[in-house]
């Protein structure tokens, strides 16, 4: 376990900018996610900005890091599609 | 036997040569499976809904019954040494008018657009009252959760908490409203009159006093709906799952990919961890959270 959070630590100090970005945006997620409680497709549109942010943040994580692939980036696509969709299919 | 299904685990779950060192399980092939299934299921619902079945399929609309709303109110005022409400059979007829009312014109307040107040719905019930009074809840999924946004607000909790009233009424109600499928509750708090003279002229109702909004003009009137209440457990047990399952296996993949210190051609593990967690936070607002007026 003590490797597991050295290493989360490692990963987050090589590039802590965009670590910093991801949670920022996180935070800001549940702050609008509280703000339009109760309004369902205000909610949703909240969690599809937040999907596409992702992908964006995968995308430029990857340009600074010099790995970015086509493969990397159809990963990000389909998990945030997959959430988003899969919360869809939930609430709406 | 036991060896096939370790070595099929093994393979599943954990970063090695022979699954080119990322396990089986988030590998691009499977994801895009996982999203077409959703992709699927997703199409069958809104089948469903336009079918009138979207609560069969899933039992996603809500848990929210008048026995839990009434238990939890009364444990709130039983706390609070107050004697507790007894259902009333024509306060529950008024908050159903009210609820239906909020359907059809399309509005979410307590007074409707066309100044209908809520002890007109009381009065066209045929409940006499002294002092009367109404809550409104919308979206939420739980009983529970409703009392609680109750509790947490000041006006709201006063009503809740009022020792003049004795009786109670509920309508929790599924429709559409400003477009979308909306579960909504009301709650109608009374003390009948004594006598018929004091009945003519009520005192002022108490409504949790909230601005009134108004509604844009042209919008198409809702249609009302009933969906059955069925329990929504199984669909975020679906959910928790699928996430939980994910995160899960990118943290194994994460701790055994840097153990072995090999170079992949993959998205950022730890990001899809921070990702799923951080929806995971935001299911738990969806499940819990809702609008009260």
């Amino acid at each position: 376990m003590n490797h597991f959070f050295t290493q989360i630590r490692k990963e987050v100090k090589r590039t802590p900018l965009d670590y910093l970005l991801l949670l920022t945006s996180g935070v800001f997620f549940l702050v609008f996610l509280q703000i339009f409680k109760g309004e369902r497709r205000e909610s949703m549109l909240v969690l599809a900005v937040f999907a596409c942010f992702y992908i964006a943040w995968g995308i430029i994580h990857h340009v600074h890091d010099r790995t970015l692939h086509v493969k990397n980036m159809v990963e990000y696509i389909v998990i945030a599609a997959s959430v988003l969709l899969l919360l869809l299919m939930m609430f709406i | 036997m036991i060896k096939t299904v370790k070595h099929a685990l093994h393979y599943l779950f954990i970063p090695s040569e022979k699954n080119n060192y990322r396990a089986k399980l988030i590998q691009h092939d499977l994801l895009s499976i996982y999203l077409c299934i959703i992709l699927l299921f997703t199409v069958a619902i809104r089948q469903g809904n336009h079918l009138g079945r979207a609560g069969q399929i899933l039992g996603v609309a809500t848990d929210i019954t008048t026995d839990k709303l009434l238990l939890y109110t009364n444990e709130e005022r039983t706390k609070s040494n107050l004697a507790p409400l007894s259902l009333n059979e024509k306060l529950s007829i008024a908050a159903e008018k009210k609820a239906e009312n909020m359907f059809t014109e399309n509005y979410w307040a307590h007074f409707a657009p066309d100044g209908k107040t809520p002890w007109d719905f009381i009065n066209q019930a045929n409940y006499h009252y002294e002092f009367a009074g109404e809550n409104l809840a919308k979206n939420f999924l739980f009983s529970k959760n409703v009392v609680d946004a109750w509790m947490n607000s000041p006006t709201h909790r006063e009503n809740l908490l009022r020792p003049e009233f004795s009786e109670v009424g509920y309508a929790v109600r599924t429709g559409v409203l400003n477009g979308e499928e909306t579960t909504l509750v009301v709650q109608m708090f009374g003390k009948p009159a004594v006598g018929e003279a004091i009945a003519q002229q009520p005192m002022q109702p108490q409504v949790a006093q909230q601005p009134v909004q108004a509604q844009e003009a042209g919008k198409v009137l809702s249609e009302v709906k009933r969906y059955p209440n069925t329990p929504v457990i199984p669909a975020f047990s679906i959910v928790y799952m699928f996430l939980g399952v994910l995160v899960m296996v990118f943290a194994i993949d994460f701790y055994v990919a840097t153990r072995l210190k090999v170079i992949r051609l993959h998205g950022n593990s730890l990001a899809h961890m921070m990702f799923l967690l951080l929806i995971g936070v935001g299911v738990v607002f969806f499940l819990t959270k809702g609008a009260i007026l």
